[in-house]
């Protein structure tokens, strides 16, 4: 294939590609996914602190995010995310705040759920204080052993108390538990001992055993209001952490707050955009319209690019993201710039039109692939190292560096070389050329300096 | 065509003049003001509050008392255009903080509806949380300087890659110099912009440096200095354009975006400027200076020394 040939495959490439990038993210308020901050909802980063003195184990983090995962779907929210970060965190997304007090106290529970025999506790202040009847009850740990825990509850709902009027949670169990509890209720009914029923380490109710229980059901009471009671049932359908979680970084986000950022962030966006193409035209006139479609093609296939993996679900857009967008403006205007400032020099130093338009680009290019690069081990850096929201602002300055390539490659070089051909020519001054030079043979007066490589 | 001769390196010494004061001012007021750090590296709340037009500040603070939240502070803020309040508090569970939020909307929405319902954003960072943050912030700023020096190590040569990192230095003392003296809050976000200018800046460094190696092969018919001195005049005009062009868009987005996007946008103008201006003024001279040490050139500056 001769060169010509293959810059005009390259521009058609281009011309694919951007018409590809509309059809994918238009309309983008649709087709680029928001993140949390901008249309709102509760983001939460939780931490895992392995209980008692074992480690944290990777098997324990997958269950708990298994775990966390299900209890968010209890919530009803719809497009949800669950997603682990790192070793020992997760992160939570939940748009809408209608409910994000019950999401956090849910996601907060440990849930774990113990039943142990009053008379086995070994701290005799704690015995008493049950025995009198006192409401939750802290246990300490190591003066109790429970005999089952909230493991073997398959299922959890709850009701109102037809005889005390209480709100309760029943608990329906297992073959293992249901035989566990029939044991146990069956050598207690005849003394009418007591059983506690202990969540995270406190006493929710201590019933005296009436009966033998043999079907493997049991009624949670405690002074329940009807929202803990629903949060209980959840985190008892859905198993105990095998780790405690403690929230560490949390953001609730109205929802008309964060359209406006993003409103502001577009306007600033389009704004800079505007006038940097003004100063490109009007500094190097012709160079600087190519410039200026070049920063077109560079924005279609940013946009496209964030569109197909916003279709994905691997993207969605936050506010740090959109300063990376606003930061990769910049570098995609610089790479035009040093195009055309590479080209003129060498046109300067006595170059054909024809031969500066192949080596000045191609110079061009390489020095702007040197710098996006150290830009984009910085962004890297930033992207696996830190932690939180500002992993959006490196995720989208990564993105663009990558379009920013792309755009010089199908873009700027193969149609500056084949302009340089048959358009420069025809109005040099326009396209920022003396009017001696000529497309291909040498020039008087000026023997071909040497830019070295 | 755009030719320039300016003397960059004769007056090499008015430059560095500028960027000890500049450096001193900013450790001096590093040393006596001190940077404010964000919630995110304390622990603690913040409440921005939106679309409050015409609730007064006492309003906002009385409402914020009466909802029993112990020591808030209430500040003002234009909040994307709108008056809008910071509330910082130290409460660092989060159900707490957000239950404290909207007692605080009921209290001011009593008699008429003042803000509307749920729209402020509560940020909660956990006790500790901070430390995590400041450690990965440090760990990903030694990566990517060293990742910088060893790329620019390999690709150029080491006593390139060092100066760069000298002119890295110097920008980020500045910047955060100028935040200790303006009292601006230094949050995640300001960190990674900065992060990401380091990067950015040292594309001016390198646009230099790739025409200094360039123009250093072969060299017989001046000293280094003044063949390093043509080289920045030759990529000036582009360093300018391309500092300016880059620049635009940040500064739009000062004036017009909100309080995130105003994070970044302060950080990336101040480190931009500082790294557009140390790649001439500091990582160029003192690298001709190091390199006229070099028995090589140090005979060229002796042939073509002014007399």
């Amino acid at each position: 294939m001769d060169p010509k040939q293959r810059n005009y495959l390259l521009l058609a490439l281009c011309a694919i590609l951007v018409i590809g990038s509309w059809v994918m993210f238009f309309p983008p308020a649709k087709k680029i996914t928001q993140g949390l901050d901008i249309r709102g909802g509760l983001s939460v980063i939780l931490t895992a602190k392995p209980r008692a003195e074992q480690q944290l184990s990777s098997d324990d983090m997958d269950r708990a995010v298994l775990i966390i995962n299900n209890r968010v779907n209890k919530l009803g929210a719809s497009e949800t995310s669950v997603q682990k970060q790192g070793s020992d965190s997760i992160l939570v997304q939940i748009p809408g705040i209608k409910n994000a007090q019950e999401a956090l106290n849910v996601l907060q529970s440990t849930g774990q759920l113990e039943f142990v025999e009053v008379s086995t506790i070994t701290d005799t202040a704690t015995v008493a204080a049950i025995e009198s009847a006192q409401q939750n009850v802290q246990l300490k740990p190591g003066t109790y052993k429970p005999f089952m825990t909230g493991d073997v509850v398959t299922n959890a709902s709850v009701a109102q108390d037809p005889q005390s009027g209480k709100i309760v949670v029943n608990a329906t169990m297992n073959p293992a538990g249901t035989k566990t509890w029939a044991a146990v209720t069956t050598r207690l009914f005849p003394t009418h001992a007591q059983v506690a029923i202990v969540l995270d380490g406190v006493v929710k109710s201590a019933p005296q055993v009436q009966d033998a229980i043999l079907d493997g059901r049991t009624q949670i009471s405690g002074n329940f209001t009807a929202q803990e009671a629903k949060d209980l049932a959840t985190v008892l359908q859905t198993g105990a952490l095998p780790v405690s979680l403690a929230p560490v970084d949390t953001r609730v986000v109205g929802p008309t707050l964060g359209q406006q950022s993003l409103q502001q962030g577009v306007l600033a966006a389009l704004i800079g955009l505007a006038i940097v193409a003004i100063y490109l035209v009007a500094f190097y006139r012709g160079l600087g319209l190519i410039s200026v479609v070049g920063l077109i093609v560079f924005g279609s296939l940013f946009l496209g690019l964030l569109a197909t993996l916003s279709a994905f679900g691997l993207f969605a857009l936050s506010l740090p993201g959109i300063a990376g967008i606003v930061l990769t403006i910049g570098l995609a205007a610089d790479s035009s710039i040093l195009i055309n400032e590479r080209f003129r020099e060498e046109i300067g130093l006595g170059k054909t039109i024809r031969s500066a338009a192949a080596s000045g680009t191609r110079h061009a290019i390489g020095t702007s692939v040197d710098a996006d690069l150290v830009t984009f081990v910085s962004a890297l850096a930033l992207f696996v190292i830190a932690i939180g929201p500002v992993k959006g602002f490196a995720l989208t300055l990564m993105l663009g560096i990558f379009c920013d390539i792309v755009m010089m490659l199908i873009f700027s070089r193969p149609l500056i070389i084949l302009m340089a051909e048959s358009v420069f020519p025809k109005a040099p001054a326009f396209w920022g050329i003396p009017r001696e030079v000529s497309v291909t043979g040498s020039v008087a007066g000026k023997k071909g300096g040497a830019v070295s490589a | 065509m755009h030719k320039f001769n300016i003397d960059f390196m004769g007056n090499r010494r008015i430059m560095f003049g500028i960027s000890l004061t500049l450096i001193a001012i900013s450790i001096a007021a590093l040393a006596f003001r001190g940077l404010q750090f964000g919630v995110e590296f304390k622990g603690g709340t913040v409440i921005n509050v939106a679309n409050a037009k015409g609730v007064s500040q006492a309003e906002m603070a009385n409402a914020v008392a009466a909802a029993g939240i112990k020591d808030a502070s209430v500040q003002t803020a234009v909040v994307n255009g709108q008056t809008g309040f910071i509330i910082r508090t130290s409460v660092t569970d989060p159900a707490t903080a957000n239950g404290d939020a909207q007692k605080a909307a009921a209290e001011l929405n009593k008699t008429t509806v003042r803000i509307p319902a749920g729209d402020f954003q509560v940020t909660t960072i956990g006790p500790g949380w901070g430390k995590s943050v400041t450690n990965a912030a440090l760990i990903a700023l030694a990566v990517s300087l060293l990742a910088i020096l060893l790329y620019v190590s390999i690709r150029f040569e080491y006593k390139m890659s060092v100066t760069a990192i000298l002119a890295l230095v110097h920008d980020i003392l500045i910047t955060l110099g100028i935040y200790a003296l303006i009292g601006y809050e230094v949050t995640p976000n300001t960190v990674a912009a900065l992060l990401a200018v380091l990067g950015y800046s040292l594309y001016d460094t390198i646009v230099v440096f790739h025409r200094i190696k360039e123009n250093s092969q072969g060299l017989v018919k001046q000293s280094f200095m003044s063949m390093a001195n043509e080289s920045i005049n030759q990529v000036l005009v582009r360093s300018i354009n391309t500092s300016l062009t880059s620049l635009i868009p940040v500064v739009v987005l000062l004036i017009f975006g909100g309080p995130t996007l105003k994070d970044y946008a302060l950080a990336l103008t101040i480190g931009l400027i500082s790294g557009a201006y140390s790649s001439i003024g500091v990582a160029a001279p003192i690298y001709a200076m190091w390199k006229e040490r070099e028995p090589k050139y140090a005979a060229l500056a002796k042939k073509f020394a002014k007399a």
